[in-house]
């Protein structure tokens, strides 16, 4: 019966994780930007959301959208004024890696100045639990958080698969030159991605918010969670970093059946290495070797 | 106050190590690690155990620590650095995490989150470096011995052969160069001097817990070598020195909030890092081509 709990906890938690690393793979994949800030968007939105609907007592649905807008404009914001000019100058991987790592210094510190260091959350009625039968329980917010993983799912493969900006950013991570030689201008295409990849992590924060509640320094788990899967789905492939993020949310839930809490955080990144080790490509993924 | 600024002048030496060690892969061999502070914090666990059951003797706790870095270093290179360069980038974040679990949940060994107290005063020679002075001075010499072996290891074809490899790969191994035995050789290296500052460091506190091990601290020493210059000899040292003198400076201005200064200090490392990253990539000492520094 444990073990049953735990696979339902374990897809709550894999559908948070599988939106955070797509939206991060929909930015990596297209872009190759190491976009570290992905986990301050995260922690952005989740902040925003707190400050607006508990402080400020604005309507709930109000405060979620405002705050995830706030997270796309962050987002965009990185792209245009941070990545490009480095970018601009050929600037190697990490060098744009150290400047999102630093950017999130900035907000993570600037968030623990304005709203503390310890953890926060918000009060909701719907993370009351419900017995689905049999003992197992679920909150209607883990219900929630599936149907708006599955939703985007959906709504995230007809816009690569059927609208032009779509079709462009799929182009733009196979080819960027071609995507140039037609005509296309990949800074702006970056801009679409950016904007997607961190509009997918805000529902993510905000469940989260309700949830498991947050902290100004959460933003490096989420981003490391994101890498991880995003290998282990393997790099480029937007259906694997989603799996990936649902193997290692029923990884780390599963794990606590036989370990004590504490190691279950350290269990996403054994699997990473495992597949670092056997498998570099990851599960979807190809090109993984020079 | 004297004490305060040998206590200052050791932790710069210590961090000096840490930052010299962190640049020979970063600045030489274009390996970017995450994991520095794990390395760190396995040194300070190994040293304060060896201190505390088998010998206070620097001339044994260095040397275990160094191999037992080494040793581990070979877990992310041997299966990261077969694949692509960003491979080890993540690679050493994931053991930076799985690091911080073990050293906050092993109780048995680390201690959990209270960590290993009562660290013994360390000896060389049948010394005790009770003193501030006497540490300081051998922080100090080891600094020095860290960064003129590092300094002639570049100056080798070893060092020679890892420049080749982070300026074109396949040109190095063109010229039968094997790029991934040369790259993990340097990363052990570079995690065995690591080892040296986990040691320094647990006999300076005399005590260790994972608080001084987290991704943060990776970050911080990172940004030593950045904002001095990578790939240069005395960036590094200059960084550490910035680094530590900051939090010290901001003391002196009254007029901020007391309860807002490790949010300050690190607001501007962080701010530091993205303007250097825009405007002068290469940091302060850089050389004057940024472009070949980073270009990978």
């Amino acid at each position: 019966m444990l073990l049953l709990q735990l696979l339902v906890d374990g897809l709550q938690l894999g559908a948070l994780y599988a939106l955070m690393a797509v939206g991060f793979a929909v930015i990596f994949g297209s872009t190759r930007v190491f976009h570290y800030a992905h986990g301050t968007t995260y922690v952005l939105v989740g902040y925003l959301f707190y400050w607006m609907a508990e402080r400020l007592a604005v309507p709930w649905w109000l405060a979620a959208a405002l705050a995830a807008l706030a997270g796309v404009v962050f987002g965009v914001v990185l792209d245009r004024f941070v990545y490009r000019p480095i970018q601009r100058d050929e600037g190697s991987f990490f060098t744009v890696f150290v400047a999102s790592f630093g950017v999130g210094v900035v907000v993570e510190n600037l968030v623990v100045i304005f709203f503390g260091a310890s953890f926060v959350s918000i009060s909701t009625p719907l993370t009351r639990v419900t017995d689905i039968g049999g003992g197992i329980v679920i909150s209607y917010l883990g219900i929630c958080s599936m149907l708006i993983a599955v939703a985007l799912f959906v709504l995230l493969n007809w816009l690569l698969a059927r609208t032009d900006v779509g079709v462009a950013l799929r182009a733009l991570s196979e080819n960027p030159e071609l995507v140039r030689g037609f005509g296309l201008n990949p800074r702006k295409l970056s801009q679409y991605a950016f904007a997607i990849g961190s509009l997918l992590v805000a529902p993510a924060a905000l469940v989260a918010t309700c949830v498991t509640g947050l902290t100004p320094s959460s933003g490096h788990r989420v981003v490391l969670i994101s890498i991880a899967a995003s290998i282990i789905g393997g790099i480029g492939s937007l259906r694997g970093a989603g799996f990936g993020g649902l193997i290692l949310g029923l990884a780390e839930s599963m794990a606590v059946w036989k370990l004590s809490t504490g190691w279950s955080e350290a269990v996403a990144f054994v699997i990473l290495f495992c597949f670092i080790l056997a498998r570099p490509s990851g599960l979807f993924g190809i090109r993984a070797r020079v | 106050m004297q004490g305060y600024i040998l206590n200052l002048l050791i932790l710069v030496s210590i961090s000096g190590i840490l930052a010299t060690s962190l640049n020979f892969i970063i600045g030489y061999a274009g390996i970017y690690s995450m994991a520095h502070a794990a390395f760190f914090g396995v040194a300070a666990y190994t040293g304060a155990l060896v201190a505390m059951h088998v010998s206070t003797s620097l001339l044994v706790t260095i040397p275990i620590a160094m191999a037992v870095c080494a040793a581990l270093s070979l877990v992310i290179s041997l299966p990261s650095l077969r694949v692509r360069g960003d491979y080890f980038v993540v690679a050493s974040l994931g053991l930076q995490m799985i690091a911080f679990t073990v050293f906050s949940e092993w109780k048995e060994v680390t201690g959990g989150i209270g960590g290993l107290t009562g660290v013994p005063v360390a000896t060389l020679f049948g010394f005790r470096l009770a003193s501030l002075e006497s540490f300081f001075l051998v922080a100090l010499t080891c600094l020095a011995l860290v960064v003129l072996i590092i300094y002639t290891l570049v100056h080798t074809s070893f060092g020679r052969s890892l420049k080749a490899i982070r300026d074109n790969e396949v040109a190095a191994a063109t010229f039968g160069k094997n790029p991934i035995v040369i790259k993990t050789i340097a990363v052990a290296i570079s995690t065995a001097f690591c080892g040296v500052a986990g040691v320094l460091y647990a006999f300076h506190i005399s005590f260790v817990n994972p608080e001084s091990f987290t991704v943060d601290q990776s970050v911080f020493i990172m940004s030593m070598i950045i904002i001095g210059g990578t790939g240069t000899v005395f960036g590094p040292i200059l960084g550490a020195l910035i680094i530590h003198l900051l939090p010290a400076g901001l003391t002196y201005l009254t007029f901020l909030p007391a309860r807002d200064l490790a949010s300050l200090q690190q607001i501007i490392y962080g701010a530091a890092m993205v303007l250097l990253m825009i405007y002068w990539p290469s940091g302060l000492i850089g050389r004057a081509n940024v472009k070949d520094t980073w270009a990978k």
